[in-house]
């Protein structure tokens, strides 16, 4: 089979598997759906080996395959092939997703047993991940707009799967709220593109853009912003990010694999993928950088106050994606992709940890109320913390060696990168820190009673609530199961955790400093054409950064393990010292409020507005309004232009009819 | 005698070509006389098949007479046909058996007599066939008329019910005024440019009228005022949810259809063909009635709680998003509004046949309420309503989205790009109120806030209960499906579509 | 005399019956304004005709003619149905349907 044969096949898994659970959820028995969906990915993973082991056979310059099903639209103007392109880029993102996805399926399985929408979750994943490979594989913009589309679409049925808590729902509401503003982004960015080479294909608009550009010009950097705006709101970086931490309202694995592994790189990917374009525009990629840092430091201030379990770890995921926009934008592909696939597993894993340890204290999230489960729960101890070092690039672990090659390389770079890359190691104390904190928090300290009852063999079952607001709950479709699940007597959550913290630790001998880079030479065809593919920081510069980012990851986890397993009132008193820090931190910089007061609420008003605007703003509104002040205009205006009154609207169409006339007459004048 | 036999010459009649239109003419005859027995067998199949047996008859000789290129006269100086008359009639003949099918049950019949609301139905079609190949103006107003007056009755089809009665009222006082400023706005287009042919008045302008001609023009804005009422354009589109409201559904749907076709039909050959020279004086004025359109209509559309009511206003929109497509005036312009409009009808007829098939089993009537769960109770109706509103929104993968691209491309390349701006925004705002369709029919069950809807009492269709009801329905689930997958397969395998409607672009000769 | 007085004649018309569909309240007044907002039409059409020399304008005018007949009979008909309803008939009272 040849290359681009195993990436349909790549495709039709899940697809297939999707099909299956949609219409025959009412046949399969027990968790046969769970098997299906995993079975389709693991395919899915299969055939992404194959297309690797396809690729690494054929001559380097002949790494970049495209394969068109069929011609889906053809106008005078322009193609649209149903047509996908293989190359190391893509079948990277397809070995990571796919590989991922295929862990989270199994952890889920066991996660998910006694929820009564059991083959709905796994009919929604599978559609996730077809979304999302048909995203990876697409070899033109149309195509990648859809698998765009159809994620946006998954992840608001995956966030809000459980679907009769009203915080699961608004969450949903508003990640796919952000996500079609970006959407809306790539739409006209793919526009942009199109008007100005006429061409939506990868390689016909890269190809073009050379001649039709000039460096940094106007409409180019239109363009790349526009993408930006919609990689912005896929990979939750600032400001289009509120949306990921209400994302963790969803089941544990929907974090793991969208929040985590698989839709927030999206972003990341979409930069790599349209590198040749972002060259051209060094304004577009330095805002891309710029943006990218602010989001890694702010993330990780944010994550040092959280208290939710939960939203640590999505602050967490921010902050990383953030150190990988940072890598894709300044031209360290093989670096910040080289991040993407460690942060894929460890983050994972630290997600797939947390699931354990929630089920273990019966659905409640918050740090506050955990401590002590170490012996309770020696297997999800470990792993958690394996995933919590790498996250903290403590050394030689894989997170170590990923993070610091982007620093490294934005320090090379110089000047203005520079000053991004020590930006970088501040928030990389930070993540340290805050890891460190997770870890000690949850794990250390004295035991609190789930973890007293899970050691003497017990699964403490709580009352069926919403941790977020406290609601009562039962148990029927729409809420979660009847039952908590943990990692340590479910042997599937155990398989899908092991080799997670396996490649969490060696996953770094891809690109050792001085030794191996086999990943960045495997990338290699794909961003030959990079003026940045001569840029490459000397041995000893990134073992020095190395060196640094060590000593960084190691101070700050010795300062974590001091503060949160010494005693709590120093604590208390260094919190109320920085009362003031702390609220900004706890209230995520009030961006929540501050989009709500600029975006939401204005667009909410024009909603209302619109229905209103003639008749109350005419009739009521200037006649009325105006004798008994501004309240009364305000209660009119939500009466509706649509009286009913027919003499009005006659009126209205003459009047219509007048404006057109008017226009005509001084046209033609 | 001979001199007179020299002076008056019978037009040349293509008898052929007119054969369609003899057809539903005859159809709606035959069943108006047919309609005089009172047997059940009569009123109930015999009425109905052979209404249906018309528009097929009519179907089949229009693909007879298929042939791309430009116009060829069936009536010499009156009626014409070109691949662009032909597709639309097409469009009309299939709206008119899917409303066929969607009547069978319906008590409007029954009120109004099978006869008559059939003969009513197809003298309607009858005008749009006309007006889709008018090539005179007077045959433009003629066909506008017998498309308008029909309706107006069948509005107005529950003579027993006020609001029924109100809806007619409306639209006849609203449309008459729509078609008063029409018929001056032609008469002042026959002062300016001297004919009432349409191809010696594109001859005529920019030769011996200005573009420039107060009068010309004040002609164009009074008679893009007719045409834009009847195609629910803002600001003209007032009555729009107030009559799909009152009005039967079978017949709003088919108003909402073939209405929509037969009013973009004839903009299309007014606009961009015999007055396509003057396109940069009228297309800005267009283009910003397009914009007002779609904003007011997906403003509108929001938070209505009758389905028919917030149909009515999504119509509202996707007319501003086909006016687009007028708004430029080239080949493409031609063609994405024609691929449009199929997908429109397509879209559409699914979603107002499951709004029937709801309606006439739910105690909460055209209210989104009675969709409530319908995931649950009866897949088979909510599969075609989930698909509907996707595509209407534009959602990849269905005939909906690739018609917005198109639309998109062609504003685009006719240098209307900010156009197509709007036309993104307005359908990521409609996702708002086509996915709380969606929610509610799939977790209906649970709570979903909902407009509160006073609740009435409904004769059962089958007689036993809701569930019984639907499955009682097969001819209104079966458009539904079958509107439905239409959807998805265009939406798929749009290349047909395509080729059709390129021949389609061929119908103006002149446009680039 | 100049066809432009003819124009002008029947834009005045035009008017006169807009103002009344928008000012009366009995449907059967509001129908004779749009009679007069079609005859509007036909004057324009018949003066451009004699302006012209061609008889295109007057067939047109027949056929409006025709038309407008057809349309009030319409009317008509759903004023009766009114009546026998017992409905008011004033259109400022027809309000159910709006939103």
């Amino acid at each position: 089979m040849s290359a681009t044969a195993y990436g349909w096949v790549v495709l039709a898994a899940p697809l297939v598997g999707m099909l299956i659970i949609a219409l025959g959820w009412r046949v399969l028995p027990g968790r046969s759906a769970g098997w299906l969906g995993s079975a389709a990915i693991g395919v899915s993973f299969l055939a992404s080996v194959g297309m690797l082991i396809r690729l690494l056979d054929s001559p380097e310059e002949s790494r970049a395959l495209v394969s068109s099903a069929y011609n889906y639209v053809e106008t005078a103007g322009f193609r649209a092939d149903l047509s996908i392109l293989v190359d190391p880029l893509s079948v990277f993102m397809c070995l990571v997703v796919s590989g991922v996805s295929f862990l989270i399926h199994l952890y889920s399985i066991s996660y998910m047993t006694s929820d009564q929408g059991f083959a709905r979750f796994f009919a929604y994943l599978n559609f996730f991940v077809f979304s999302m490979l048909l995203l990876i594989l697409a070899a033109n913009f149309v195509l990648l707009l859809v698998g765009w589309a159809f994620v946006g679409a998954a992840s608001y049925l995956l966030i809000s799967f459980w679907y009769r808590r009203g915080t699961a729902t608004a969450a949903g509401i508003k990640a796919f709220v952000i996500n079609v503003i970006g959407d809306v982004g790539l739409v006209i960015g793919a526009f942009l593109l199109f008007d100005a080479t006429g061409a939506l294909d990868y390689a016909g608009i890269f190809a073009a853009a050379p001649e039709v550009f000039a460096e940094n010009d106007g409409k180019l950097v239109a363009a790349c912003l526009m993408i930006l705006v919609g990689a912005f709101a896929k990979s939750a970086q600032l400001p289009l990010h509120t949306w990921l931490p209400d994302a963790m309202e969803g089941p544990t694995p929907v974090s793991a694999l969208i929040h985590a592994a698989t839709m927030v790189t999206a972003g990341v990917y979409l930069i790599a993928r349209c590198h040749p374009l972002f060259e051209l525009a060094p304004t577009a990629a330095d805002v891309g950088a710029i943006l990218g840092t602010a989001t890694l430091i702010f993330a990780a201030s944010v994550a040092l106050a959280a208290t939710d379990l939960k939203r640590v770890i999505a602050y967490s995921t921010m902050s990383q994606i953030g150190y990988m926009v940072l890598g894709v934008s300044i031209g360290a592909y093989g670096a910040g992709l080289f991040h993407l696939m460690t942060h894929a597993f460890f983050k994972a894993l630290l997600f797939m940890g947390a699931g354990s340890v929630i089920g273990a204290m019966s659905g409640i999230q918050s740090l506050d109320r955990m401590g002590g489960f170490r012996k309770a729960m020696p297997f999800t101890f470990v792993t958690f913390t394996i995933g919590a070092l790498a996250l903290a690039s403590f050394p030689l672990f894989s997170g170590f060696f990923s993070k610091d090659e982007i620093l490294a390389y934005a320090l090379e770079r110089g000047g203005l990168y520079a000053i991004l890359g020590v930006v970088g190691y501040i928030a990389a104390l930070l993540t340290a820190f805050y890891a460190g904190r997770m870890v000690f928090r949850v794990f250390f300290g004295a035991s609190v009673p789930e973890a007293q009852e899970l050691e003497r063999g017990q699964l403490a079952h709580g009352t069926h609530a919403n941790p977020a607001t406290g609601e009562e709950e039962d148990t029927d479709v729409g809420f979660p199961g009847a039952e908590h699940h943990i990692a340590e007597r479910e042997w599937p959550m155990k398989a899908a955790m092991a080799p997670l913290a396996l490649l969490a630790v060696v996953a770094g001998v891809l690109g050792i400093p001085g030794v191996t880079d086999t990943l960045e030479h495997f990338l290699e065809p794909t961003f030959e054409g990079s003026r940045f593919a001569e840029v490459h920081p000397s041995t000893s510069a990134e073992l020095i950064g190395l060196a640094v980012g060590g000593v960084v990851a190691i101070i700050a986890l010795a300062a974590a393990y001091r503060y949160f397993t010494g005693d709590p009132q120093a604590r208390v008193a260094t919190r109320e010292r920085f009362a003031g820090v702390h609220r900004v931190l706890i209230n995520k910089w009030y961006f929540d409020e501050i989009f709500d007061r600029a975006i939401v609420r204005p667009v909410a008003a024009f909603g209302r507005f619109g229905r209103t605007v003639v008749e109350s703003a005419i009739v009521q509104g200037v006649l009325v309004g105006g004798t008994v002040g501004i309240v009364r205009a305000g209660t009119s205006l939500a009466r509706s232009i649509q009286t009913g009154e027919l003499r009005f609207y006659a009126a209205l169409l003459l009047m219509g009819v007048s404006g057109l006339i008017l226009y005509f007459l001084l046209v033609s004048s | 005698m001979i001199e007179l036999a020299q002076v008056v010459q019978a037009p040349k009649i293509d008898y052929q070509g007119l054969a369609p239109l003899f057809s539903t003419i005859g159809g709606s005859l035959a069943v108006l006389m047919i309609g005089l027995f009172r047997g059940r067998f009569v009123q109930r199949t015999l009425v109905p098949a052979v209404a249906a047996l018309a528009l097929l008859v009519a179907m089949g000789m229009t693909i007879a007479n298929w042939e791309a290129g430009d116009s060829r006269p069936i009536i010499e100086g009156a009626l014409a046909i070109d691949t662009l008359a032909l597709f639309m009639s097409m469009l009309f003949y299939v709206t008119g058996l899917a409303t066929v099918a969607l009547s069978l049950r319906s008590d409007v019949q029954r009120e109004v007599g099978a006869g008559e609301y059939m003969a009513l139905l197809l003298g309607a079609i009858s005008g749009m066939v006309v007006l889709a190949g008018a090539e005179n103006m007077v045959t433009l107003f003629v066909g506008f008329e017998l498309l308008s007056i029909p309706l107006y009755v069948l509005s107005a089809g529950y003579v027993r019910r006020a609001h029924s009665l109100e809806a007619g009222l409306k639209y006849l006082v609203v449309g008459s005024v729509g078609s008063a400023t029409l018929l001056y706005g032609l008469a002042l287009l026959y002062g300016a440019t001297g004919s009432t042919d349409f191809r010696a008045m594109a001859i005529a302008i920019g030769d011996t009228v200005a573009v420039t001609d107060p009068l010309l023009l004040t002609g164009v804005a009074l008679a893009a005022t007719g045409l834009a009422f009847k195609a629910s354009v803002a600001p003209f589109h007032q009555w729009t949810p107030d009559v799909y409201e009152g009005a039967p559904t079978p017949i709003t749907s088919f108003m909402a259809v073939a209405t929509k076709v037969a009013a973009f039909a004839v903009t299309l050959r007014l606009f961009d063909y015999a007055l396509s020279d003057a396109q940069v004086q009228w297309g800005p004025a267009l283009a910003a009635l397009a914009t007002v359109t779609i904003v007011i209509g997906n403003a509108g559309a929001i938070a209505q709680s009758s389905l028919k009511r917030m149909l009515a206003w999504s119509g509202v929109a996707q007319a501003g998003y086909l006016l687009a497509g007028v708004v430029v005036g080239t080949q493409l312009g031609l063609q994405a509004t024609a691929f449009y409009l199929a997908a429109y009808l397509f879209m559409n007829v699914a979603a107002f046949a499951v709004v029937i098939a709801c309606e006439r089993v739910s105690e909460h009537g055209d209210g989104i309420e009675s969709l409530r769960d319908l995931g649950r109770a009866s897949p088979l109706l909510a599969w075609p309503m989930t698909i509907a509103m996707l595509a209407l929104a534009g959602f990849p993968a269905t005939a909906g989205f690739i018609g917005k691209f198109y639309l998109i491309e062609a504003v685009v390349a006719g240098d209307y790009a900010w156009l197509g701006i709007v036309i993104v925004v307005g359908s990521m705002i409609s996702l708002v109120y086509y996915l709380r369709v969606i929610a509610v029919m799939w977790m209906g069950r649970f709570e979903v806030e909902l407009p509160s809807f006073p609740p009435r009492r409904v004769k059962a269709v089958a007689g036993r209960s809701p569930e019984a009801d639907a499955r009682a329905q097969p001819e209104v689930a079966s458009v539904a499906i079958l509107a439905a997958a239409a959807t998805i397969f265009f939406g798929i395998v749009p290349s047909p579509l395509f080729d059709l409607v390129s021949d389609v672009g061929t119908s103006f000769g002149g446009l680039v | 005399m100049d066809t432009s007085w003819y124009v002008v004649l029947s834009a005045f018309i035009f008017c006169i019956g807009a103002a009344g569909v928008m000012t009366r309240r009995s449907p059967l007044v509001v129908l004779l304004c749009l009679e007069l907002m079609l005859n509007a039409g036909n004057l324009a059409l018949i003066a451009f005709s004699r302006m012209l020399g061609n008889g295109e304008g007057q067939i047109f005018a027949l056929i409006v003619v025709v038309v407008a007949a057809c349309e009030v009979v319409i009317g008509l008909g759903i004023i009766v149905g009114m009546f026998r309803r017992r409905l008011p008939i004033d259109v400022d009272q027809m309000n159910e349907l709006r939103g």
